[in-house]
């Protein structure tokens, strides 16, 4: 079998190392031709006899990774050489290209060209690696044409004009992708097209070339770009556009261990979100002024639109400087340096959900029309496309790729990939939801769903009998949950034992029972990472078998359980702790109404009720004693969706209301979890998998502060403790006021994260918000992957099961962590986006009038907040465009706007009328408008 | 180390007093010698049952303030076990440092690296501020005399197989500073071993003196002289080993000798040198 | 990183179960009254055996047995990243150690009471599996030498990488990370001599590791019976027999 060696020759940077690697050649490498009398067809893609086999080169893979994705093409072979170059070229593109060799709904074969005896090639004196690497895929296709023979045609696809010419000239068939594309006689397809970079029809303006003037300073080149930065006269990092200001990005640059402010696209120098930049610095004395020119300079763009309300830091609008005022005391030092791009080190391109702009259709030339395409995602610019179907796609929402930017041209251009649906439908404007925050919708595969339990399931006598589980089925035990929940992963229970102290159990669904590491299923969830909830619709992290049924707690029915057993004193002292899986069978499955209504009716004095309330004192002298310690009660708007269940449309919405039932569960689900994080910690102090919370940084309270300051209130950040102290002292004259601070310093806070305990030193592993040294989630599972893991941990703690491989991946472990930590907040951006979107839906045909708070102050108007409907926005006061204006002015240390006259003035945290209104300012672009009464 | 009786050394001696040695050569003819070079800027030597190794590796570094033009080259020889058990553990140190010595002296010139064998200006690429460190590496596997011979001629075969990948020098970078250099990986310049010179040792026995002497007829000499010759027939270096005193005279007429000698060696060494790249170029 | 593709190929086109090519030679050290050169692929081993031979310090001497001896060394030029060590480090007198026992464990030694054999080892070039390879060669030396042994010792390594079972790990392999079971056997009698292991796996996955080793180690066994028959028949040969 192992048919030859030859040495591979190279050396590295630096110390220059010679590498010598074996590379062996072999026999036993196939076609994928299922017809081919000679190789063997087991894992063969190629069906037809007759068909034209494509061999595409490693740029047209590049390129037109979106056309091949098309169904449309199909039956190309994918050389190992091709795989190698593009997966050292772009990752992103590799994986698609895997993916579609893994289909097998596709005919892409993968062929190992390298290792074949009769197609490797060896390098040639002189030759570079680019020329050896085509020669080899000729070589390949020309090994392709003599193997199948017959009336297969096989077709080399390059765009490299002497690489093409050179196959014609060794009677290999070639033919560049523009060519092979018309020869489908296919016209959308030519959409997906990557048009080749300078073809004469590309673009209106270049009808004028002495018209043509550089928009952007050109890139440094990389050589000039890597001394740069080694030299310390550029900073490396990844480029970040704020979510509401796409005119003002960061780059977090570890040399000089600060943030680098770009203002505005002239800076950004045609760097997207998320590559990898090159920054240069920008003379002190222009740190701050660029900001009000970046806005002003194109004002076509809108930059404010109505938003959900933030949570936390994370979806706030970023406040980067303070405005910058002579009046205001010179000496606060520069907040942080800015700069500009010079050069981009890595891309991040892929795909993007938007719509075109509207415009008129183009009359002649041959219905190919070059139109602009406006990404959903304020982040990103617009793309330039060119498109033969600009009456289908103008009122719909499509995907578009990025391919060049030049930096003669004010935008990007790229291609279209695919239409989506039509602008403003919930169906599609939910599945761009989806796509935006890359979250899989699709079905569970059958691989995954091959991996449940056949139904109808029940506990077996093996359970019950199993000596690892306990029978708790005599215990009374219930649920409590949000009305109208199917996946219901906790259940509580609470017993006075004789000596007067009460032994409260959490029982947690037993997901791990049924989720075993290494499945498909458990990848699968390991992908997802958590569920989804949007308002009209949930996306499970596993399949619904698991979540509605067999793991769910349901009421009456027996069910496996992981539980956390505590003996309490009623003063609520943990006395002993327990952990066991377990059997139970839930008596009831309360919602929190209910629960609330049966503590609250006096006459009631069944067991389950007793147990309620001893539970929820419980619970109080709890959440007293995390106060006491310093745990933040934030608080946010969150909003709640009454949806017709036939149409899905809102029917209506407002405040989520938090009741003490909640809090009471909520009180015992954190003690589990602290529980269970003390427990696995012990075991495992390199691998668990804990949740974190960092300390606000006192420049993320600015804001707050700033904003208490102006309404004259003092607070303390020093610590958790002496936040969490002043904010319940922050009572104004209105009941609502102490929501308010609340609700502005929970944004300023950022979102707590996964991590691998043996990433970080224990002092890090500190919970801000809840003021506990450990955290992590447990009591989730059906819906959290992250639970999922701890189950495994506890279990192995306890000596259950033995610790899955995986755990000793530390490099996996982080990344696992990582995969969840962008999951879940990437699950909350795409519910806030849904509740946005059902928001517009809503007020559509109800246009109301309701009261705001005042947030922000502006130097046009103000930023409101509408505690009933969680949403923020802004009112102008003067008209946009109207630049002149000149009646308002701000008072920035009062946070205030008046009129120069004086005669009204509005202050920050104020309470203002407003009238909310959807209007449609261009045909299909609905939105919605707050404005003064 | 070679337990010889006095017959046999007798024997030795008588036949190299005749011109005719134990193994049937002439004096001053050598025994086969085999060139093999392998990927990495290596080679290996035989000389009838000597064997050794030589490997160069480059590495970038700064030259000495004293000779700001020129590169380093460093010379190390080990002796492995394998030869003879008493270079377990430390015991073949010494015999490395005298070979080491003998090579540095034969193929390095002096301390400003003046008059050295090896091209070493070639190897600067900034003056003062960046050149090619030569790391030369001997292994010697097994020894039956002449050991040094074969390693000057297995240097020489690796050096010949050594690519000194290309450096392209940033042409920004300030005059004080340490300018930024690229190593390429896919071009590699040959290195010129044209004017490496070839190493001959000349061992007096009795009388006479022989080439390529085997351990056998080492064990009877009175004094050696090893002499570093290139191409054009200049002498490199030189270096006598061996207890005896030796007649000035003598000395010269070693020295001429060796010059002619060294003419054939380079010969064969050169052919059998691009014998074995051809056969690596097959494989 | 990808050690496996999913076609089934390791980074130098081998399939997981596939070992590199071997390559062995006999009597490349004059000297020596054994010696072998033994290459797994790019690593490259010579082995020579002195002895049995008087013992040259008398402290060491045994009334009842032969006292063997072993030196590994590395050449400077044997890794791709050039390293000067003074000789005698600790991962070299592990490695002697571990060849010292492995040999012992098979030399009939209470046959050459008073006696001493030295086994030297040199690595020329180090490309994974650098243990296993010098065991092969320290065995067919001492074939070699004629030296008395209950069995071959044979040696071969796997690995554990992407969730597959690697056979004979090279050295980029070997520097994944991962687990790298060393395995020794005595392939007649069929016992194991030599087991290491440098990470943590599971138990079950241990043992399919362990047993792709010591499928290797048959298949190393084989071919160095082969090599021994091939050199004695030359030797007849050479004899006139």
């Amino acid at each position: 079998m192992l048919q030859n060696k030859s040495f591979v020759r190279k050396t590295k940077q630096g110390k220059v190392i010679k590498v010598v690697r074996e590379h062996y050649l072999r026999d036993d490498i196939y076609c994928g031709a299922s017809f081919c009398q000679n190789c063997d067809t087991k894992s063969a893609r190629f069906s037809s006899p007759d068909s034209t086999i494509l061999v595409v080169d490693t740029n047209v893979v590049l390129n037109q990774i979106d056309l091949l994705e098309n169904p449309a093409i199909d039956d190309v072979v994918v050389l190992s050489v091709v795989l190698e170059e593009v997966k050292n070229k772009n990752l992103a593109v590799y994986n698609r290209l895997r993916a579609l060799c893994s289909n097998t709904l596709r005919r892409f074969f993968v062929f190992s060209n390298e290792h074949h005896k009769d197609t490797y090639v060896k390098g040639m004196v002189g030759e570079s690696p680019n020329d050896r690497n085509d020669r080899a895929i000729r070589v390949a296709a020309q090994w392709y044409k003599n193997h199948l023979g017959g009336p297969t045609r096989v077709l080399m696809i390059t765009n490299d004009r002497e690489n093409k010419r050179k196959a014609t000239e060794e009677g290999i068939s070639a033919d560049t992708i523009e060519s092979y594309v018309k020869s489908l006689n296919q016209p959308a397809l030519l959409d997906l097209l990557v048009q080749p970079h300078f073809s004469e029809d590309m673009e209106i303006e270049d009808l004028r070339p002495s018209k043509k003037k550089v928009i952007y300073t050109e890139h440094k080149p990389m050589s000039e770009i890597t001394s740069g930065i080694r030299c310390g006269i550029y900073h490396q990092g990844k480029l970040r556009v704020n979510r509401y200001n796409p005119f003002e990005a960061y780059v977090g640059s570890e040399s000089i261990g600060d943030e680098i402010i770009i203002f505005g696209r002239g800076n950004m120098n045609r760097a997207f979100d998320g590559d990898v930049v090159a920054v240069e610095l920008l003379p002190q004395d222009q740190w701050h002024t660029e900001k009000s020119l970046s806005i002003a300079e194109e004002d076509d763009e809108e930059d404010d639109s109505i938003h959900l309300a933030p949570n936390s830091a994370d979806d706030a609008p970023r406040i980067t400087n303070l405005p910058q005022g002579s009046s205001i005391n010179s000496n606060i030092a520069p907040s942080r340096p800015s700069g500009r791009v010079v050069g981009i080190i890595k891309r991040n391109w892929h795909a993007y959900c938007g719509s075109l702009e509207p415009m008129a259709m183009p009359a002649g030339n041959a219905g190919i029309a070059h139109a602009l395409f406006v990404s959903k995602d304020r982040r990103f610019p617009k793309i330039r496309i060119q498109t033969r179907q600009l009456g289908n796609l103008l009122d719909k929402r499509i995907i578009v790729s990025v391919d060049t930017w030049d930096c003669q041209s004010k935008y990007p251009s790229g291609h279209y990939v695919r239409t989506i649906g039509d602008i403003g439908d919930r169906e599609t404007e939910t599945e761009v939801v989806l796509i935006e925050n890359d979250i899989d919708a699709r079905p569970f595969s059958a691989q995954v769903l091959s991996c449940l339990p056949p139904l109808p399931w029940s506990v077996s006598p093996e359970d019950l009998s199993n000596p690892i589980r306990q029978d708790l089925r005599h215990l009374r035990i219930f649920s409590v949950d949000p009305p109208g929940c199917k996946d219901i992963d906790d259940a509580l229970n609470c017993t006075l034992l004789p000596n007067g102290n009460f032994e409260v159990g959490v029982h947690i669904a037993d997901v791990t029972n049924f989720v075993h590491p290494g499945t498909p299923l458990d990848s699968e969830a390991t992908q997802r990472g958590t569920s989804t909830y949007l308002v009209e619709r949930r996306i499970d992290m596993l399949p619904k078998p698991l979540t509605e049924d067999i793991c769910s707690l349901r009421a009456d029915v027996e069910r496996l359980a992981f539980s956390v057993i505590w003996e309490m004193t009623p003063e609520a002292h943990v006395i002993s702790t327990r952990y066991t899986k377990s059997v139970i069978k839930s008596c009831a499955a309360l919602s929190y109404v209910e629960a609330q209504a049966r503590m609250d009716d006096s006459r009631l004095m069944d067991p389950v009720t007793i147990d309620l309330r001893n539970m929820n004192t419980l619970a109080k002298i709890m959440r007293q004693r995390r106060i006491e310690r310093g745990a933040i009660t934030l608080a946010s708007a969150e909003v709640k969706f009454q949806v017709d269940t036939e149409t899905h449309d809102p029917l209506d919405i407002g405040m989520y209301q938090i009741r003490e039932a909640n809090q009471m569960v909520e009180e015992f689900m954190l003690a589990a979890n602290v529980s269970v994080a003390e427990q696995i910690l012990k075991s495992f102090p390199q691998c668990s998998l804990l949740r974190r919370h960092p300390s606000p940084t006192k420049e993320m309270l600015e804001p707050l502060l700033r904003t208490a300051a102006s309404v004259g209130l003092d607070l303390d950040v020093s610590s958790s403790k002496s936040l969490a102290d002043s904010l319940d002292q922050a009572v104004g004259d209105d009941p609502y006021f102490n929501k308010l601070i609340r609700i502005l310093a929970t944004r300023c806070m950022t979102q707590a994260v996964y991590f691998c305990s043996g990433d970080l030193s224990p002092p890090e592993f500190h919970h801000y918000g809840l003021a506990a040294p450990l955290y992590t989630h447990f009591t989730s599972p059906i819906r959290r992957y992250a639970d999922v893991i701890v189950h495994r941990l506890l279990a192995a703690s306890l000596g259950i099961y033995k610790l899955p491989t995986i755990f000793q991946d530390r490099p996996q472990l982080t990344s696992i962590a990582d995969n969840l930590n962008y999951r879940h907040r990437n699950a909350q951006m795409a519910s806030r986006s849904s509740i946005e979107l059902h928001t517009i839906i809503f007020f559509r045909k109800r246009p109301t009038d309701t009261e705001a708070r005042i947030v922000k102050i502006r130097a046009n108007g103000f930023i409101v907040f509408v505690p009933k409907y969680g949403i923020e926005g802004p009112v102008y006061l003067t008209m946009r465009g109207e630049k002149g204006g000149g009646e308002w002015v701000v008072d920035e240390q009062q946070q205030k706007i008046k009129k120069t006259d004086g005669s009204i003035a509005y202050g920050v945290l104020q309470s203002v009328k407003i009238h909310m209104e959807v209007v449609e300012p261009q045909p299909n672009r609905p939105k919605l408008q707050l404005s003064l009464i | 180390m070679v337990g010889l009786s006095v017959g046999e050394k007798h024997f030795i001696q008588g036949g190299i007093a005749q011109d005719l040695r134990t193994d049937g050569r002439k004096r001053l003819t050598y025994r086969p010698i085999s060139v093999e070079t392998g990927a990495n800027g290596s080679a290996r030597v035989k000389m009838g049952k000597t064997e050794v190794i030589a490997s160069v590796k480059a590495e970038l570094g700064r030259p000495n303030s004293s000779a700001p033009d020129k590169g380093k080259v460093s010379i190390y020889i080990d002796c492995s076990p394998t030869a003879a058990p008493q270079y377990e553990g430390r015991g073949g140190e010494e015999l490395s440092m005298e070979l080491s010595a003998a090579l540095r002296q034969c193929l390095l010139g002096g301390k400003t690296g003046a008059g050295a064998g090896i091209n070493l200006s070639s190897l600067s690429i900034v003056d003062g501020k960046v050149c090619w460190d030569l790391y030369i590496d001997g292994l010697v596997i097994n020894i039956d005399g002449n050991i040094l011979d074969a390693l000057g001629a297995a240097i020489k075969a690796a050096l010949s197989n050594t690519g000194i990948p290309k450096v392209n020098v940033a042409s920004t970078a300030p005059s004080d500073e340490q300018p930024e250099v690229d190593v390429s990986d896919e071009e590699f310049l040959q290195f010129d071993t044209t004017a490496v010179p070839v190493i001959v040792t000349l061992t007096k026995v009795g009388r006479h003196y022989i080439v390529d002497a085997t351990s056998e007829e080492e064990s009877e000499m009175s004094s050696a002289v090893s002499v570093s010759v290139n191409r054009q027939g200049l002498i490199c270096g030189l270096t006598k080993r061996g207890g005896a005193g030796l007649d000035p005279s003598v000395v010269l007429d070693m020295i001429s000798v060796g010059k002619h000698v060294s003419e054939q060696l380079m010969n064969k060494l050169d052919s059998e040198i691009a014998a074995a790249e051809a056969t690596m170029e097959e494989e | 990183m990808e050690y496996v593709s999913p076609e089934g190929l390791r980074l130098d086109g081998r399939r997981p179960l596939e070992m590199r090519q071997l390559r062995a030679e006999l009597g490349a050290v004059s000297r020596a009254d054994g010696s072998a050169v033994f290459e797994m692929g790019n690593t490259k081993v010579i082995a020579a055996v002195y002895g049995p031979r008087e013992v040259q310090q008398r402290s060491q001497q045994l009334n009842d047995k032969a006292l063997i001896r072993c030196e590994y060394t590395m050449a400077n030029f044997s890794t791709g990243d050039r390293m000067r060590k003074p000789k005698g480090d600790r991962r070299s007198t592990e490695i002697s150690l571990v060849i010292r026992q492995t040999m012992e464990a098979c030399i009939l030694t209470h046959l050459m009471p008073r006696s001493q054999i030295d086994i030297f080892v040199q690595v020329l070039q180090a490309d994974g599996g650098t243990r296993s390879a010098c065991i092969n060669a320290a065995t067919l030396a001492l074939a070699d030498a004629g030296i008395p042994m209950r069995d071959l010792v044979t040696s071969c390594s796997a690995g554990y990488l992407n969730s597959t079972a690697l056979l004979d790990l090279n050295y980029v392999e070997d520097s994944a990370g991962g687990p790298d079971v060393t395995v020794g056997i005595l392939p007649k009698l069929d016992k194991v001599t030599l087991l290491q292991m440098d990470a943590k796996l599971p138990m079950d996955i241990f043992e399919n590791v362990m047993q792709l080793a010591t499928e290797g180690c048959k298949a190393v066994a084989n071919y160095i019976r082969e090599v021994l028959i091939e050199n004695t028949k030359q030797l007849e040969n050479r004899r006139g027999v």
